[in-house]
């Protein structure tokens, strides 16, 4: 007994520490199905292997920051802007995503040297037209979300969430802290109940009549309109409706999955292979497809289901760098909770 | 000179750093037999049977067994290398085997079986046929105390140690045990130290008894000698089996009590005349006799049985037990007077 | 003094000093600065968390001593229908973890949730959502801990009530006590420290939850810790906070220790111990007895496996997805690695101090099963923490290799950090084993002629196995359910069920959580139905 447990132990000790070459560790906080799927593809057709730690956004970047300079990741992957940005001004990335392919792919303000964005999101806000009339919605702006006439009316997560701290952190950015504390009050005076549950139960309050407008981003409807979250979710969805704001002046707040390439990287080249694979029409478009995200690249257009349901043309906010989010993050938590946004 | 089959030569047992008992001599001539240690609790019984056994150390003197030395301050023989048995006086029972299997891991599949113990004899005498196929738990302490006697007896010992043996048996049971625990020791020469604080226990398993008080050996002696001449005043108290009087030597053979009057006897040790002495006086040592003229007042009647013993207060507010033999038809009430036989005479006087 | 240098010294010292170092570290950068971004919010968010904690903390020892002493109560003293079924039934609550339970309220009780199929089914479409009542955020929280918590209570009682002496409830009889009475001025007074031992291990644990707080985002000092650390990198904050909890896990702790001894008394005492005979309950307070039996069943049990495999059913491509295979040989490996690990130093721990004696190795041990008071969170980044310290200070400063590499993203790193964490579960249940084994019986041993070794393989093994077996499954179902630990510390492509199930959850896909919770659910059932003789053992059985 004795000597398979140590016999065990010291297997285990090689499982991590033996570099098998031709590889690529991804820590990775997207854990959408369709996401190994496309790396099963990425291994079969370069002859890389993929390797997944998955976890959530936080944690991995702790340990990515603990182990240093000796760290086995490769890639950071997660579904915010905010995210890569606060790892580079830790200092745990270093550049070289600058491959013609991924420069020419994506757009200036979507990609710094160290992490690129790899799909988009828009940020928005559903309605109810039985509650909610367009005159009432004409023009509306994230900045609109204070205006008493929503008391009431309007649910979103907490403040704790990154997608809503990327939001205010870009609000910061086009109208500077104060304003946006003020704003962030006018919020909190307007909900229709304290903050809880996921973008997806929003959209599902607004549906079931708790509320009148909700904030939550593009894919979650399409996800419930597609059925897979049962005919009852799919049901309600259609009970709701999309609506872009700020389409008159910057354009609706965007956020990205981004990949970001870590310090140390041991296997480098083959990061840039992978975020190269990425961001090709072929996976751009199995993103669009199963996980509902924009594409980042041109040339392919979104799932049938969101330009059917939630409008082809909207205008994106391609003006604020994604790289504030990550810079005024800190400056957004400080504000909501300032606010009493749970 | 022969030698002892058993000896401890000046050993100062020990437990935790704290002396119990100093500098003990004691030794077992013969294979086979059996001496009693006897002592108020927490004195330190426990302590020599476990040091004998080897389970604990010592740092002074030596035990001998059977010409070798076990322990002494730089040898110590282990526990399970000694082929001493010792009975714990609590369940020692294995938990997890039944009380058969038990008392057969006593067996020992290599030792000298110039003894041949009968395991079945065993079981039959201490009375734990109906328990065999039984667990430790589901058994009474009596009856783990049987077990765990009969374990070790089988386990065919040079030297057995007994701790308590029968302390928590039934009193019905007890005599019968004691008796056919003697017959099966001295049958099957099996040498014992049995620790009890039980003295007619003692006196009647054992060859031999050391009492044990205040940290040392007191007397060592036999059972007989030990009664009857007890060799100090806490002996004496130990046993409190009579009381002391004052009393003044009057000659070379008699002694003279302010209550009691002349006393004649041979005394045991030579004192000289007029000198002040404590006297032992034990239950039996006086007599009932109703046409006496010396009265004493009655204060306490106890029937043990086979006799009364009377208490009865002196003029000088002693109290003086008497046995008086059970079928005695005159029975004397508390504050009634009870006339003691003169002149007195002992066996023998025993004085400090 | 060199005497007691001897094997067991250094095998004991080891273990607690593996055990030991993490926590000290946590302790020992209570001093350090960082840059504290949000300095001006911290007194409001310190604020919160505790509240959060105390608010948690009360509302859950509540429920659990209801639930956990009411059911005790029934089962023990009164025969009602399937009273025998509920008395182990009861414990399979043990098999959801808080988390599996909250995906669960979640699930049944959200917008055109499971609640509102059954509704549309039954009675045709209308809008229920607003009628059904919604279990999230803090009140989630509470239920899910309670239920799967209670049963610490249950057990504990129940044991404590099974020992209470016929006499003493006779004697209340005698004074003319009925029932009710009964119950308050006797029953539950002595029983009182085995309540306050299950309450306690309640309550570390809920200071200690993550997964199911964390998914309902409510901010305690636990996930307050972990967000403070890891989200804001604001260590001395964190370590403010973990101060503040650690002295308040350890306050339970010596509680829960304190009022064990004391409950153990309460158990050995045999003298009057008589098979109670349970009074058979009238037609109307049966159906009470059971319906509430039932409830706690239902609730703690039945829901959350029949909502996983509802979901299951509705949505089985998750099911084919899930490389179950792997999963299992997953948990599986780690199961047994960390089982015999624990199981073997809790041995020579345990064997050292009974043939040592030793009171520095008494104390060292008492140390070391403090692991177990530590939030798993804390433990895993405390863990990282000082490996990283001790890598760039010490290991590079020799000039070695980095041995990052061999704790962190390894079995091994998982199951050293796992060993901290259930060190004391190991080493308790052995003692415990161990303590039933009268010291005169190994000196018998060694006057029968068995060496010291012999002892141990032939007697203490023996007797022991009961206990080492209920240890390890004890074990297995700890690390079946684990989060935190496995979730920080475990190495590519390694998932568990507990792992897969958290992961999908916090991606907002709760239907691809449900195979590996169920699974989960089953497997720990499993262990646990095995082990119900133990777990409800009774002393003199």
């Amino acid at each position: 007994m004795k000597k398979i447990s140590i016999l065990a132990l010291i297997t285990s000790l090689f499982v991590s520490a033996i570099a098998v070459a031709n590889e690529v560790n991804i820590f990775n906080a997207r854990h959408y199905k369709a996401d190994s799927e496309l790396y099963s593809k990425f291994t079969n057709m370069t002859g890389i292997k993929v390797n997944l730690i998955n976890g959530k956004s936080g944690a991995l970047e702790k340990r990515i920051l603990s182990e240093g300079a000796d760290s086995s990741a490769d890639l950071y992957i997660t579904a915010d802007a905010g995210r890569c940005g606060a790892m580079d001004a830790k200092g745990a990335l270093q550049g070289g995503l600058t491959s013609a392919a991924i420069k020419d792919a994506v757009p200036k303000s979507f990609r710094t040297s160290k992490w690129v964005g790899i799909a988009k999101r828009a940020r928005i806000i559903y309605y109810s037209p039985e509650r909610v009339s367009g005159a009432e919605l004409s023009g509306m702006t994230y900045e609109g979300l204070a205006d008493p006439k929503w008391k009431g009316r309007l649910v979103i997560r907490k403040s704790s969430n990154i997608y809503n701290k990327s939001l205010v952190a870009s609000l910061i950015k086009n109208n500077g802290k104060k304003a946006t504390a003020e704003w962030a009050k006018g919020v909190v005076a307007n909900m229709a109940r304290t903050p809880t549950g996921n973008d997806r139960a929003q959209i599902m309050a607004v549906a079931a009549g708790e509320a009148d407008i909700a904030v939550a981003n593009t894919y979650y409807l399409a996800l419930m309109l597609s059925g897979k979250k049962g005919a009852e979710q799919q049901a309600a969805a259609k009970k709701v409706k999309a609506f872009f704001p700020n389409q008159n002046d910057r354009g609706t707040h965007m956020n990205v999955s981004c990949a970001a390439l870590v310090k140390g990287a041991p296997n480098k080249a083959n990061a840039v292979k992978l975020v190269e694979f990425l961001l090709t029409p072929e996976s751009q478009e199995h993103f669009t497809n199963n996980t509902f995200e924009f594409p980042m690249i041109d040339g392919v257009s979104p799932s049938p289901l969101v330009v059917n349901n939630l409008g082809l043309d909207f205008k994106q906010d391609m003006k604020t760098k994604l790289a504030s989010y990550g810079k005024n993050q800190a400056a957004a938590v400080e504000v909501m909770t300032a606010a009493g946004w749970k | 000179m022969s030698k002892n089959f058993f000896e401890i030569k000046d050993v100062t047992f020990a437990i935790g750093g704290k002396n119990k008992v100093n500098d003990v001599n004691i030794s077992i001539k013969n294979e086979g037999d059996t001496i009693c240690i006897l002592g108020p609790s927490g004195i330190g019984k426990t302590t020599m049977l476990r040091t004998i056994a080897g389970l604990e150390k010592i740092n002074k003197g030596e035990i001998i067994l059977k010409d070798k030395v076990i322990s002494s301050d730089k040898i110590h023989i282990e526990p399970e290398k000694r082929n001493i048995a010792l009975s714990f006086q609590e369940n020692s029972l294995f938990p997890h085997y039944s009380v058969d299997k038990n008392i057969h891991l006593g067996i020992k599949k290599n030792s000298p079986t110039d003894k041949n113990i009968d395991s079945n004899e065993i079981i039959k005498i201490l009375n734990i046929e109906d328990i065999l196929s039984k667990y430790p738990h589901q058994i009474s302490a009596g009856e783990a105390q049987r077990a765990s006697l009969a374990r070790s007896l089988i386990s065919q010992p040079d030297l057995l140690l007994l701790d308590e043996p029968l302390s928590n048996v039934d009193q019905s049971f007890k005599e019968d045990i004691q008796v056919a625990l003697k017959q099966l020791l001295n049958k099957n020469k099996i040498t014992t130290i049995v620790v009890t604080h039980d003295s007619y226990e003692a006196f009647y398993l054992g060859n031999k008894c050391a009492l044990i008080l205040d940290n040392e050996v007191k007397q060592f002696d036999d059972p007989y000698n030990v009664y009857h001449f007890p060799n100090s005043v806490e002996v004496v108290n130990f046993l409190n089996r009579g009381i002391l009087l004052p009393a003044k030597v009057t000659g070379g053979n008699s002694l003279e009590n302010d209550d009691l009057g002349i006393i004649k006897g041979k005394f045991v040790k030579h004192y000289p005349t007029g000198s002040n002495v404590q006297l032992l006086l034990q239950p039996e040592d006086l007599e009932h006799d109703d046409d006496s003229n010396l009265k004493l007042e009655v204060v306490d009647r106890k029937f043990r049985g086979t006799n009364f013993i009377y208490t009865l207060k002196t003029p000088s507010n002693r109290l003086i037990p008497v046995a008086v033999h059970s079928h005695h038809w005159e029975q004397h009430e508390v504050n009634e007077k009870f006339g003691i036989r003169r002149p007195i005479e002992l066996e023998h006087i025993v004085c400090f | 003094m060199f005497r007691y240098l001897n094997i067991w010294f250094f095998s004991s010292l080891f273990v607690s000093l593996i055990i030991i170092v993490p926590i000290l570290t946590v302790f020992s950068s209570f001093f350090e600065n960082t840059t504290n971004y949000f300095e001006i919010l911290k007194n409001t968010f310190l604020f919160e968390y505790t509240l959060n904690s105390i608010c948690l903390l009360v509302s859950v020892l509540f429920l659990t001593f209801i639930i956990g002493t009411g059911s005790a109560y029934l089962v023990s003293f009164y025969e009602f229908p399937l009273s025998n079924f509920f008395k182990w039934a009861l414990i399979l609550s043990f098999a959801v973890p808080p988390y599996i339970y909250a995906y669960s309220l979640t699930a049944f009780f959200e917008n055109y949730g499971t609640a509102y199929t059954i509704l549309k089914n039954l009675f045709g479409e209308a809008n229920y959502n607003s009628h059904i009542p919604k279990f999230d955020g803090m009140l989630g929280s509470i239920l899910s801990i309670s239920f799967s918590l209670f049963g610490y209570v249950y057990i504990l009682t129940r044991a404590s009530f099974l020992y209470q002496s016929q006499q003493l409830i006779d004697l209340g009889k005698n004074l003319g006590f009925n029932s009710y009475k009964s119950f308050y001025s006797i029953i539950l007074p002595s029983a009182r420290p085995a309540i306050v031992a299950g309450l306690s291990l309640v309550a570390m644990e809920t200071l200690a939850e993550f997964g199911a707080v964390d998914f309902f985002s409510i901010n305690t000092l636990t996930t307050g810790i972990y967000n403070s650390w890891i989200a804001f990198d604001d260590l001395a904050f964190a370590n403010q906070l973990s101060f503040f909890l650690l002295l308040f896990i350890f306050a339970l702790f010596i509680i829960e220790n304190l009022s064990r001894r004391k409950a153990k008394y309460h158990f050995n005492s045999r003298g009057g111990f008589k098979r109670k005979e349970k009074f058979r309950l009238s037609k109307s307070k049966a159906l009470s007895a059971f319906i509430f039996c039932f409830l706690v069943f239902f609730l703690s049990f039945l829901f959350p496996l029949s909502q996983m495999l509802y979901w299951t059913i509705k949505f089985p491509e998750n099911l084919f997805d899930l490389d179950i295979i792997n999963l299992l040989l997953n948990t599986i490996y780690l199961v047994f690695l960390s089982s015999i690990i624990l199981i073997l130093f809790s041995l020579i721990s345990n064997y050292g101090n009974r043939v040592s004696n030793n009171k520095i190795l008494n104390l060292l041990s008492t140390l070391s099963i403090s692991g177990y008071a530590i939030p798993g969170v804390i433990l895993a980044v405390a863990f990282i923490t000082f490996i990283a310290w001790f890598d760039e200070t010490i290991i590079k400063t020799l000039g070695f290799l980095s041995i990052k590499k061999i704790f962190f993203g390894s079995i091994l790193g998982l199951v050293l950090v796992y060993f901290i964490r259930f060190y004391s579960l190991a080493f308790n249940g052995i003692k415990s084993g161990y303590e039933k084994i009268n010291i005169n019986v190994d000196e018998s041993a060694y006057l029968l002629g068995y060496s010291k070794r012999k002892t141990f393989i032939n007697i203490h093994i023996p007797f022991l196995r009961n206990s080492l077996l209920f240890v390890g499954i004890l074990i297995s179902l700890e690390i079946i359910r684990e989060l935190p630990i496995t979730l920080i510390l475990r190495p590519f492509n390694f998932e568990t069920f507990a792992t897969t199930a958290y992961i999908s959850a916090s991606e907002d896909l709760l239907e691809a959580a449900a195979v590996p919770s169920l699974f989960l659910i089953l497997i720990a059932a499993f262990f646990i139905m095995i082990t119900s003789k133990y777990i409800l053992r009774d002393n003199n059985e």
